[in-house]
């Protein structure tokens, strides 16, 4: 899917026979449906969050929820999957957009850290809402973590460094994981963008060396 | 266990005072125990308070009178697991370590004991931050400067910080909980050469890490008082 989340807006179709397909209609609904998990899950928190919630502020009727989603759970998987896509979607754009390894690291790192900046209740849902949702949510970090690692490996083979510590990528992922979520827990995501250059030169160290990973932290806080 | 006036022998068989303090004390600790394994098994906002009695062999009553309420309980059994990871690491350190064998050995035997008890694992390393987003950062906190000062007391370098402590903690506790998320938390000892490395990597640098991390990738923990410079 294609829709960035802020494309998920609220709109209603006209009351009453209005005439339109079908398909138009359940895709307007389930886009309604994510868009409002999403917004009412990161003001009141995933477990105080009811369908009926997600109904008002989604402005869907029951029956046409229960079409779509088996509960709130379902729902709120698909909302993350949507909101997952789309990161994943602005960091391989910029990771794999050309140029030396490092520069395109530092370019997917800055498209990680301005997609959470830009949509705070995105970041706080993916960040900290997803893991209220119990044992479930074990398996969806997991499938997160590996999604990301996997796009920084798959970037690594043409030109990239030969890292000189083993499992440098998980290291790399893991730098931008925790301090995406210290920023998120703390509210303080709009700093992100901010954190560029420190948080380069963590992500390159393992790979080429204090060094190396210092002159692109410089480039960074220049840019 | 409260010290009564008078002696071991002159002390009443019949006095209460000590099975109900001692019995008080074992009710809290099989309450905690109860909370961290129902925790590891269905996580904190999947355990009732009726998970815990039951595990626990209490009555709501007692559960109630030791603890005000689930989160109370929960802390507690934080606090209880983050001494006891400590304790493991610190006993692991021998006269004569230096500094990045002492962190090493710390590292190693953090990991082997989540290893060998999961609950810990997932409580400190996953349900932590689940119940409280700020619970991690607060036992970073006090945990970056014991380590560095773990660092200095076994000769290591005392300089500008490379990189930054808590980021590194971070860092490990994303691995680890990325090793506990694919249920292999038995595995956890694995992740010693990245985990040396990312703890070292503030105190000694890259060199000094990169050095330490091999040799914990071949379980060598490197000639004793061999400084690394």
């Amino acid at each position: 899917m294609s829709e960035s989340p802020k494309d998920l807006r609220l709109w209603r179709l006209p009351r009453g026979r209005h005439g339109l397909p079908r398909e138009l209609v359940e895709r307007s609904q389930r886009e309604r449906l994510l868009a409002a998990v999403v917004r009412v899950s990161a003001a009141k928190g995933y477990e105080a969050t009811s369908v009926a919630d997600i109904l008002e502020e989604a402005g869907v009727g029951r029956e046409s929820f229960y079409e779509l989603f088996d509960d709130k759970q379902a729902c709120m998987l698909a909302a993350r999957l949507l909101l997952v896509e789309d990161l994943a979607d602005k960091v391989e754009a910029a990771y794999t957009g050309g140029g030396p390894w490092a520069e395109r690291m530092r370019e997917a790192l800055a498209a990680a850290l301005n997609w959470f900046a830009a949509d705070q209740v995105a970041g706080k849902v993916l960040m900290l809402e997803l893991a209220a949702m119990g044992p479930i949510s074990r398996g969806v970090f997991q499938e997160e973590f590996g999604r990301f690692t996997s796009l920084v490996d798959a970037g690594l083979d043409d030109d990239g460094p030969q890292p000189e510590v083993p499992r440098a990528t998980v290291l790399a992922v893991g730098a931008v994981f925790a301090r995406i979520y210290d920023e998120v827990a703390r509210g303080r995501t709009e700093e992100l963008p901010a954190m560029l250059p420190e948080l380069t030169y963590e992500v390159l160290v393992p790979f080429v060396g204090e060094a190396a990973a210092r002159e692109q932290e410089q480039r960074a806080a220049a840019s | 266990m409260r010290k009564q006036g008078g002696s071991e022998s002159a002390r009443n068989v019949l006095d209460p005072t000590l099975p109900i303090d001692l019995s008080a004390r074992q009710q809290r600790q099989r309450i905690v125990d109860a909370m961290i394994a129902s925790v590891a098994e269905k996580t904190y906002s999947g355990t009732t308070i009726s998970d815990i009695v039951r595990r626990a062999a209490v009555s709501r009553t007692t559960f109630y009178k030791r603890f005000g309420d689930k989160r109370s309980c929960f802390d507690a059994a934080l606090q209880h697991s983050v001494e006891t990871l400590w304790a493991a690491a610190s006993a692991a350190i021998e006269r004569g370590d230096s500094a990045p064998q002492a962190i090493h050995k710390a590292i190693a035997a953090t990991l082997d004991l989540l290893a060998a008890e999961p609950g810990l694992a997932h409580l400190v390393m996953g349900e932590a931050v689940n119940v409280e987003p700020s619970a991690f950062g607060r036992y970073r906190n006090e945990l970056v400067p014991q380590v560095q000062a773990l660092w200095e007391s076994n000769g290591g370098e005392r300089g500008e910080l490379r990189s930054d402590p808590q980021l590194a903690f971070g860092r490990a506790q994303v691995l680890i909980f990325n090793k506990i998320s694919a249920g292999q938390t038995a595995e956890l000892p694995q992740l010693l050469p990245e985990i040396v490395y990312l703890v070292l990597l503030p105190f000694g640098g890259h060199d000094v890490a990169v050095r330490q991390s091999r040799l914990a990738e071949r379980r060598d923990l490197g000639a004793p008082g061999n400084v690394a410079a």
